[in-house]
């Protein structure tokens, strides 16, 4: 009680009418001595929050309550709501900021490990803290009980992963050095509401930025490129140039299934056309009416070489000169990132060595392509959390047409998304006849199964393990692990002992039945794709955790 | 053996504005009508009607209309009146199965009232009207059930415009979930054999009884002429003749009602999709309609 009333004792307004209204006897000792008061009363207060948000902390990760770092942020944020400002503003080297649908955490990553190889002191939020409390609590972590950063200043920089919609938040209390704008793809609209509302957040963030601010573009999607116009400070464009990759050439002969999010030009409405397309709405475009177009990358990958499942081989061109650069991440969204992190390095004035040792020395992201050993298996976990990013991530997997063992999981919760209708605009029928053992799995597991069926894939070649069974089977002899979710009616009304045998494969509920029967169907020696959705993907790690397999990952409890 | 009538039944079905109207997975909905009129041997084709595109009623047996943004929906709108407005009117009116989801529901009926700027004109082939009250309103989203034809619906909700009915009929009634207005317990609007609803999520993968409503909707209409003007088409059509050329559980079978003929369609293994829907009836605390729905799947296939 005693901090609450401690910080509505200082209601920042008041300091800011102090200061004019002392502005007229600048020079007198008293107003120093004010001064000095008053920034007293700050220190307290940051000091306060520092010391409460880390307390809360400790308390809650001791207690097993959670990650203990949402909670970090949100008292400190409750004791002293200017928190962020207060200690941003110590950073040395400012803030660079990264938004997007897709690739947020990769890009950030990226642009981390070459700052860091560039000798800058990172600091950089984790995956699911890119709300403001995630980000109070980044910095509330780094700091001294005096509310000082700890050896603040000294080349020091923060990183920091926003969700789209916190974009207009942390802009008010941050002014970002260079400000990343990756792509935008619909997702979670249940959430986040229609994908124009986003870009009119993105707008507002912008106009409120200073000119010092260099903003980041991705030349190649439309809606992020138009982002610039209205903009008044330096804007730097990256993008793909390799012709070999548009979609038509690749798949000049399958049937393609691509949502597309921005059809229509940015200022007139007219649909876009397209010289070149290499996924959803990502590619070269133009406008025929009003003359829009895609504007001229100032990094810009002149060829882009898949050498291997996670190994592309780009060469990127900046003012005549070339460097090539391997990207050890799979997914041709991944060059994007990576194309992404080295404009925005390169906005940061860094040199080519650091940014390509950067790159090439980057480890995959929480759940981007990771890899886990398990059991003499491999595991690999490639998050897909909207249509664009399954779509890609089914076309990284099936593209060199080997047979992949697969567990899809699909959840609902709040952090996936609530409507699940968009599996619908997946292209799972890129899927078909590759899945050597597909496992299917979450809370909605239900709903991905039909859309597997619908897309080709026979029921009997799918292990549906949902998370829970239908209360309304409980107590009737026939149930889904009887049924063993393979045989079609007519075996299992003649042959009911049969059936004994698959009850075996999945006579269970949950993820971790779902995680062992996977494995299980994996030959040893061989890998394991984990495709799921964001809570999906915690949950797995928890899983693996409990097991051993893989450091404990506080971080993602929040989001 | 005549020669006159071997052929496989055929559906044409118009998807209006496949490229404008698409927000919210409605690809599945079209995805499970081609494969639920696969499985029986009947060829659903599947004919995309963009903007500029006329609408020629004689050429197609059903129709579908999704949702959008409504940045796309105003074009759309337009178009509508314009280009295909007429055509559909007579579509309807000559008892055409349509289906319009969220935004396309919207423009069937008489006006989309949007929080700011001028309305934007629907069709009136319901007789509703839908109004977004603001942005501080808060949007319908959620899962939703809703009685149907003593049956259920399952799907998701997510829409800002809140939609009053005036004398058209409601598809449903909510058990659980917004509906029309999240007042009058209202859910979607039906005239004639066009159907008006904010339910997707897909809304036909999980509710394959509705899906195959329609299908039955459009075979009658376009194979009932026939089905009168002589008996020995209909013989034909009844699965004696074109046995041969399809594998025989592919075939689709028409039977005879007195008086009036209803093509009654294959039933198909649909346990998986029930199994869903019952899932989502559960996660609403509908227990009891959720044992229903399984307990009728099951009486089915003992």
């Amino acid at each position: 009680m005693r901090k609450r009333r401690l910080s509505q004792s200082i209601p920042p307004e008041t300091d800011g009418e102090q200061r004019e209204s002392q502005k007229d006897h600048s020079q007198s000792a008293n107003q120093r001595q004010q001064d000095r008061k008053k920034h007293r009363q700050h220190v307290l207060r940051a000091g306060l929050a520092v010391v409460a948000g880390r307390a809360a902390g400790a308390i809650s990760r001791r207690l097993h309550l959670g990650g203990g770092t949402s909670i970090v942020g949100i008292v400190a944020q409750r004791i002293y709501p200017e928190i962020i400002e207060h200690l941003a503003t110590q950073l040395e080297c400012g803030s660079v900021i990264v938004t997007g649908t897709n690739g947020k955490t990769t890009t950030s990553g990226f642009i981390a490990a070459i700052l860091r190889n560039s000798g800058l002191r990172v600091w950089h939020n984790r995956e699911g803290s890119n709300l403001m409390r995630g980000v109070a609590s980044l910095f509330v972590i780094c700091a001294k009980p005096n509310g000082q950063l700890r050896r603040s200043g000294r080349r020091a920089i923060s990183i920091l992963e926003i969700d789209e919609a916190t974009i207009p938040q942390i802009v008010k209390v941050i002014e970002p050095r260079v400000a990343v704008f990756n792509n935008l793809f619909r997702d979670q609209l249940d959430r986040y509401g229609e994908v124009d509302s986003i870009i009119s957040h993105w707008r507002e963030a912008i106009s409120q930025m200073p000119a010092s601010t260099i903003l980041v573009l991705n030349a190649d999607d439309p809606s992020i490129a138009h982002l610039a116009t209205g903009f008044s400070g330096k804007v730097l464009y990256y993008g793909i140039d390799d012709p070999s990759l548009d979609l038509q050439r690749q798949h000049a002969n399958s049937e393609q299934y691509q949502v597309s999010d921005a059809r229509t030009c940015s200022n007139c409405g007219r649909e876009y056309t397209y010289d070149l397309r290499f996924y959803s709405h990502i590619g070269h475009y133009h406008c025929t009416n009003c003359g829009f177009h895609r504007p001229k990358p100032d990094i810009r990958a002149i060829q882009v070489q898949l050498d291997s499942f996670d190994h592309h081989r780009i060469t990127i061109e900046h003012t005549a000169q070339q460097h090539e650069i391997i990207v050890p991440l799979p997914g041709l969204y991944n060059v994007y990132n990576a194309l992404a992190a080295i404009t925005a390095a390169h906005a940061l004035n860094t040199d080519w060595q650091p940014i390509i040792t950067g790159i090439e020395q980057s480890k995959p992201a929480f759940g981007r392509g990771e890899l886990i050993q398990a059991e003499d298996r491999t595991i690999r976990l490639l998050l897909a959390k909207n249509p664009t990013g399954f779509n890609e991530v089914l076309r990284t997997l099936f593209s060199e047409g080997i047979s992949r063992h697969t567990l899809f999981i699909l959840n609902d919760n709040i952090a996936d998304g609530q409507d699940v209708s968009w599996i619908w605009d997946v292209d799972f029928e890129r899927a078909v006849g590759h899945t050597q053992t597909l496992v299917v799995s979450g809370t909605r597991a239900l709903d991905l199964a039909i859309r597997l069926k619908y897309a080709g894939i026979p029921q009997k070649e799918m292990t549906i393990i949902p998370h829970m069974p239908l209360k309304g089977e409980r107590g009737t002899h026939q149930t889904r692990q009887q049924r063993g979710a393979n045989k079609n009616q007519k075996e299992r009304q003649t042959l009911p002992d049969s059936e004994q045998i698959n009850s075996q494969i999945a006579n269970s509920y949950g993820l971790k039945s779902a995680l062992d029967t996977a494995l299980q169907q994996t030959p040893v020696g061989e890998t394991l794709f984990i495709v799921p959705t964001y809570t999906g993907l915690l949950a797995v790690y928890r899983e693996l955790e409990q097991r051993s397999l893989t450091p404990h990952f506080w971080e993602g409890k929040e989001a | 053996m005549s020669d006159g009538f071997i052929q496989p039944l055929t559906l044409i079905l118009g998807h209006l504005y496949p490229d404008q109207l698409n927000l919210y997975g409605d690809r599945g909905n079209i995805l499970t009508l081609r494969r639920r009129c696969q499985l029986r041997g009947i060829e659903l084709r599947i004919v995309g009607l963009g903007i500029g595109d006329a609408l020629a009623p004689d050429e197609y047996d059903m129709l579908f209309i999704g949702g959008g943004q409504d940045k796309e929906q105003a074009p759309v709108a337009q178009d509508l009146h314009e280009m295909k407005g007429i055509g559909l009117w007579a579509a309807i009116e000559d008892d055409m199965p349509v289906l319009a989801v969220c935004g396309g529901f919207q423009l069937l009926a008489h006006y989309y009232r949007p929080a700011e700027g001028p309305d934007m004109q629907g069709l009136g082939v319901f007789d509703a009207w839908t109004i977004h009250k603001g942005a501080r309103i808060a949007r319908c989203i959620g899962n939703i059930a809703i009685r149907w034809n003593g049956q259920t619906l399952v799907g998701f909700e997510n829409h800002g415009g809140r939609t009053y009915l005036g004398t058209a009929k409601p598809l449903g009634k909510v058990l659980k979930g917004y509906g029309n207005n999240a007042e009058d317990y209202t859910e979607g609007a039906v005239y004639r054999n066009a159907y008006g609803t904010y339910l997707h999520g897909s809304l036909l993968p999980k509710n394959p009884h509705f899906a195959d409503y329609l299908i039955k909707l459009a075979l009658q209409r376009k194979y009932r002429s026939e089905f009168h003007t002589g008996q020995e088409k209909l013989e034909e059509l009844n699965g004696h003749t074109h046995i041969d050329q399809v594998p025989v559980n592919n075939s689709q079978q028409l039977e005879r009602t007195t008086g009036n003929i209803v093509p009654s369609l294959l039933a198909l293994d649909d346990l998986l999709e029930w199994e869903a829907h019952a899932s989502i009836l559960e996660r609403l605390g509908l227990h009891s309609e959720a044992v229903a729905v399984l307990a009728t799947q099951r009486t089915r296939k003992g």
